[in-house]
């Protein structure tokens, strides 16, 4: 489904991701751990190109997105890989609905009463039916999350990509939101998560990498990489955490 | 004191000259409206232009920087007589269209047209950096999600941040208007009849400065409203601000 080969970043003089390797199959959970600064976040953004890499090749369901021919690439990307974000970036001007129903509507031609039928089934699925017509600033951290998470599904993704989404949520309202994710992944859903919570993880994900200084330095089932790391950096940072 | 009062507050003088001072007034209303929505609409293009991303776009970019810097940089009045002294001779020597050169739309002389196209260079401009601020001033994540959801750079401007911008920078804007409503007494130069040319007429017909001083009060009945209007915008943001910071 999504292969990266040979991915490197560079913000000026910073070279942010140093030669990433990864694939992911079809319907698989791939979840992504590591230190703040090692390029996580940079990762997924260049898999949706909001940051295009400057070197290697990423492949998206066999076709290359990145070099030559990117203006497609970049819409070809957009409308099958979906993001979401650590600070939710809901549109405050729209209700939850009217965020769910909007980039349909502009974007995949559908109409207005096709997109808003279809934000209201996506609300509901992730347990937000009574807030529909709400403003983000009337919504939790946890509810504008999940409004976030409808907003990104409605446009029908092969791939979701979760940038650290629980991150700025108080403790109490992370788990509604791992919730839906745990759904989305059970209905087969090929996810790229980077997180902290590693209880999800071990539960949910089908792959763990663990990244630090721009290199993946580890990967592998959970089991392995989360209970039994090989290498003293994963031990040293989960150590750190397991900590708390 | 008397003497202030008989040569600023002659009432008999102001009663009297009433109403060729609010024909004037009106005049000036009608500057100020067709001004005032042309140059916040074409300062609207301008800030668009502006920040048109890719190289390829940077010439488009240079030019309208350019043209903003000009006419935030040189006085209203220059551009007026710039306008008012030559366009006619461009119109007859068919440099320009007529309609533009020798401007007669709705029975308006052209020195009208020429305060309103004056108005609209000048305060476009200005208007232009007012809009720039509130979309600097929008967060980054809200352009990266539309553009995620898969919305081009244009349908991102158009539906998620120009929205917001706009709402935001409406006291500025507002502000601006107050400005250019002040300012549309400089086509007064151009021989034409706002307020305080009416003002002026009175003047030296009495030598008495009581019409000026009626002009003066008709504005504050439009431009205190206004401010006030600004003021209790900002504490409104302000207390909007205040409560998403807070959280629900």
């Amino acid at each position: 489904m999504l292969k990266l080969e040979g991915i490197h970043k560079r913000f000026g003089t910073l070279h942010v991701l140093r030669g990433i390797d990864l694939e992911v199959a079809r319907g698989a959970v791939h979840c992504v751990i590591g230190p703040s600064g090692s390029g996580k976040s940079t990762l997924l953004r260049c898999i949706n190109l909001l940051e295009p890499p400057d070197e290697g090749r990423i492949l998206l369901e066999g076709k290359e997105i990145t070099g030559k021919g990117s203006r497609d690439g970049v819409n070809f990307v957009r409308r099958r890989v979906g993001m979401v974000f650590q600070q939710f970036n809901l549109f405050p001007d729209r209700t939850a609905i009217g965020n769910v129903s909007l980039a349909q509507e502009t974007v995949l031609d559908r109409s207005a009463a096709e997109a808003r039928a279809k934000a209201e089934a996506l609300l509901q699925r992730v347990g937000l039916a009574d807030k529909v017509d709400e403003y983000p600033e009337r919504l939790s951290g946890g509810q504008q999350q999940r409004v976030a998470i409808a907003r990104a599904l409605a446009m029908d993704p092969h791939v979701m990509l979760f940038d650290e989404v629980t991150s700025a949520l108080d403790p109490e309202l992370i788990k509604e939101v791992l919730d839906v994710m745990r759904q989305l992944a059970s209905e087969g859903m090929t996810m790229i998560v980077v997180t902290h919570e590693m209880g999800f993880a071990r539960d949910v994900a089908d792959g763990v990498a663990f990244m630090d200084e721009g290199l993946v330095v580890e990967e592998g089932p959970p089991a392995e990489v989360l209970d039994a790391p090989k290498n003293e950096r994963t031990k040293g940072f989960l150590g750190l955490l397991l900590e708390h | 004191m008397d003497v202030i009062l008989e040569q600023y507050f002659d009432i008999s003088l102001i009663i009297d000259e009433f109403d060729p001072v609010l024909d004037g007034f009106v005049q000036t209303i009608l500057l100020s409206v067709f001004g005032g929505v042309l140059s916040l609409l074409w300062g609207l293009v301008l800030a668009v232009l502006r920040q048109l991303p890719g190289r390829a776009l940077a010439p488009v970019r240079g030019l309208t920087i350019a043209y903003i810097d000009t006419f935030r940089g040189i006085p209203l009045l220059l551009v007026l007589l710039l306008i008012s002294g030559s366009f006619g001779a461009l119109a007859l020597e068919g440099v320009i269209p007529r309609d533009i050169g020798i401007p007669t739309f709705f029975g308006k002389p052209d020195p009208f047209w020429y305060g309103v196209m004056g108005l609209t260079i000048t305060y476009g401009a200005y208007m232009a950096e007012v809009y720039r601020a509130g979309i600097e001033a929008i967060p980054g994540g809200q352009m990266e999600a539309a553009r995620s959801l898969g919305m081009t750079h244009g349908q991102a401007m158009r539906y998620v941040i120009v929205p917001q911008a706009v709402r935001t920078v409406i006291p500025p804007l507002l502000n601006d208007f107050i400005a250019l409503m002040k300012d549309t007494s400089l086509v007064s130069v151009l021989g034409f009849v706002e307020v305080v040319q009416a003002g002026r007429d009175v003047q030296s017909e009495f030598f008495n400065s009581s019409a000026l001083t009626l002009g003066a009060l008709m504005f504050l009945v439009v431009t205190i409203p206004l401010a006030r209007a600004v003021d209790r915008m900002i504490a409104g943001q302000q207390a909007r601000y205040q409560r998403a910071q807070a959280g629900p």
